[in-house]
């Protein structure tokens, strides 16, 4: 028997951000913004979207403990509910936002869209997009969830910028880098952004080439916030393939409950295509990528976000794996 | 696989098209027609015979996901994305519509109605509510508390109603709603659960790769687990009179689950510290949505998303295979008497098999 055309997937975006941010009002600027795409929206409470024509579904957030082998992660049962039953009439949306609560935390959300096989089948994480209070975060930053709702970003809008001044708002891009080495930063106001900078972001696209600003390479310590910070290894010289895979093994059994997010391009010894991973917490999805070019300078980059990375020791034992 | 012997059991009877992804089939008691629902929100009454259409309800926008008829071929229940329950009286060649329950914002997931008498069981998010077509009335509203209810079933003596969830399956007793259910831990997410014919064993396809079966008043369970994925789909067939396998026992029925593209069924071992057996049905090339054990035989028919509709003998031999689905199949259905079968598939076509000349005598 023959399999049918392989199934494209919708993309997906998280929109997460704590209470009172502006997520509400970006929410809505998205579903009422002249992009010509069909959105569909799962919130978790009804009344704050007042558009019509929108296919809004309310859930409950509904955190389910999944055991398959030996990873063991939460995900959320109600987007597993709801997403497949939407996902029969694709011609009525080409794209899925989710909007969290102010306190949810994002690696549930995003864990769901790794690791089950039917949501998995028909839609693609897009981007986590976080909405931090320029001005209120400052009374915010005892609150676990407003750390790992940066931590997990891929966009972050600084909103409210008319509410601090040039010098507070540079202290804060600073600190919210410090946590988060890879996101794209925005200063907005009244939550005004290009869609282009929010939808069709590929940002968990392995395949899509890591991107991370020469500023933060410097080989500086990286900036902590309540011992969340990034990391990033830049190394030449090529990996030995074994090495390199009992070293991630270890590294997400042990630590994976301490690593946000990880992204990386990686040389292995004896292969002429670049290698490319991502993680989260303890969830894995790597690939094969293009050829190195003849003229590029084969070398490993890898960025690191979580709790308490200076204690992993991650840049020696990478270097263990080295050939 | 063994060598197959192919016979054509089976042939196809017409197509129709809905406008969207063929959620659920529900077919009259007699089988002289079946009613059909849609992701578009439409459901339509086809008669078998001539394949003559009548909508029940046009095309609302809010997908119709689950469909029922009630023991009695009295009533038949929609629900869906509209947080509606719909109510129709079927009389002759008329339906009626009998009465709507309203539950906005709540999705209706599952609906089923008791095998012996006119009382229908629904989920409402974190809660099932029972029904009474004679009364037209609540008769209680369970809370299931600890998740949304993913799937419901009666037991057939009508007198139990289990729900499952995640970690949990809570089974209330007709009798007394308001005494506390027993509760069976699971460990997982239950997305199918199924009382086997007479009651006498209980299955649950679970979110962890695994199925858990108890035999009926205990606790305890086998658990069947390394599924290559989420078991979503059960089936039981009749008890077994005179299984093949010199080993089976005798009087239980099979039990065929579904797991991504494969079809596992169990028999039941003689030796208890065995449990049970488990044979692979392998042909499906895609994602296997739907399987039926023939009533009253051990026919098992499968549907999949790679179009093909399937016969096993005896739940283990490939007998005939059905590609006349345009599309991925998504939902099969026997009729009561087990001479026709009802599919629909993902592009909105409704197909109609009946058995052949060839098809009778078996199983």
């Amino acid at each position: 028997m023959v399999t049918t055309a392989e199934r494209t997937t919708v993309p997906v975006t998280v929109l997460t951000g704590y209470l009172g941010a502006g997520k509400t009002t970006l929410l809505n600027r998205i579903l009422t913004h002249e992009h010509g795409k069909k959105v569909a929206v799962v919130v978790n409470e009804f009344g704050k979207v007042g558009i019509d024509n929108q296919l809004v579904v309310e859930t409950d957030e509904e955190i389910y403990e999944m055991h398959n082998g030996c990873l063991c992660c939460n995900v959320r049962g109600d987007l597993i509910r709801v997403v497949g039953k939407l996902m029969r009439r694709r011609d009525q949306f080409d794209h899925l936002l989710i909007e969290t609560t102010g306190l949810a935390d994002p690696a549930p959300v995003i864990q769901t869209f790794f690791m089950d096989e039917e949501v998995r089948a028909k839609a693609q994480l897009d981007a986590v997009v976080t909405v931090v209070d320029a001005h209120h975060v400052q009374q915010h930053w005892e609150a676990d969830e407003v750390i790992e709702q940066i931590a997990f970003a891929d966009v972050i809008l600084l909103n409210k910028i008319d509410l601090v001044t040039e010098t507070e708002l540079e202290a804060l891009e600073e600190r919210v880098r410090g946590m988060n080495a890879i996101a794209k930063i925005y200063h907005t106001h009244d939550a005004q952004i290009e869609m282009d900078a929010l939808l069709e972001v590929n940002a968990f696209d392995v395949n899509n080439a890591l991107q991370i600003n020469p500023e933060f390479l410097n080989g500086t310590e990286p900036k902590h916030d309540k011992t969340v910070g990034s990391m990033t290894l830049i190394e030449p010289g090529e990996l030995d393939d074994a090495k390199l895979n009992a070293w991630l093994d270890e590294l997400m059994h042990k630590q994976g409950p301490d690593i946000f997010r990880m992204k990386g391009i990686l040389n292995i010894a004896g292969e002429d295509h670049r290698f490319v991973f991502q993680g989260v917490h303890m969830l894995f999805d790597g690939a094969r990528d293009r050829l190195w070019k003849p003229d590029e300078t084969r070398k490993n980059e890898l960025v690191f976000i979580g709790r308490n990375l200076e204690k992993m020791n991650l840049a020696e034992s990478f270097r263990a794996c080295l050939v | 696989m063994p060598s197959n012997k192919k016979q054509n059991l089976f042939k196809r009877l017409w197509r129709k098209t809905l406008s969207d992804y063929v959620t659920a089939i529900a077919w009259s008691l007699d089988g002289t027609w079946l009613a059909a629902s849609s992701a578009a929100g439409e459901i339509v009454r086809y008669e078998v015979q001539t394949g003559k259409a009548t909508v029940l309800q046009a095309a609302q926008g809010e997908s119709i996901d689950v469909l029922a008829i009630s023991a009695e071929g009295e009533f038949l229940a929609a629900g869906g994305q509209a947080g509606t329950v719909w109510i129709w009286r079927l009389e002759n060649d008329a339906s009626t519509l009998l009465k709507t329950l309203e539950h906005p914002r709540t999705w209706i997931d599952c609906l089923r109605w008791n095998p012996q008498c006119p009382e229908l069981a629904f989920s409402l998010g974190r809660h099932v509510q029972v029904w009474d077509a004679m009364t037209q009335g609540v008769i209680t509203t369970l809370n299931f508390e600890s998740s949304s209810v993913l799937d419901i079933a009666w037991h057939p003596r009508g007198d139990l109603l289990s729900v499952s969830g995640n970690q949990i399956i809570k089974t209330w007793q007709r009798q007394d709603w308001d005494d506390d259910p027993t509760v069976l831990e699971t460990g997982a997410a239950s997305e199918a659960i199924a009382w086997a014919p007479e009651g006498t064993y209980f299955a649950a396809g679970n979110s962890d790769r695994s199925l858990l079966v108890w035999k009926e008043g205990n606790p305890r369970s086998w658990r069947m687990q390394d599924f290559p994925g989420k078991v979503q789909q059960l089936s039981w067939s009749m008890p077994t009179e005179n299984n093949a396998a010199s080993n089976a026992v005798l009087g239980a029925p099979l039990l065929a689950s579904a797991s991504s593209a494969s079809i596992i069924v169990w028999t039941k071992d003689n030796n208890p510290a065995v449990g049970w057996n488990p044979r692979l049905l392998d042909a499906h090339r895609g994602k296997v949505s739907a399987i039926a054990f023939q009533p009253n035989s051990r026919l098992l028919a499968s549907a999949a998303e790679d179009g093909y509709l399937c016969l096993w003998n005896k739940g283990s031999h490939l007998t005939q295979t059905l590609k006349d689905a345009p599309a991925e199949l998504s939902c099969l259905v026997w009729n009561h008497s087990g001479d026709a079968i009802a599919a629909g598939d993902n592009q909105g076509n409704v197909l109609t098999w009946t058995k052949t000349m060839a098809g009778k005598g078996f199983g």
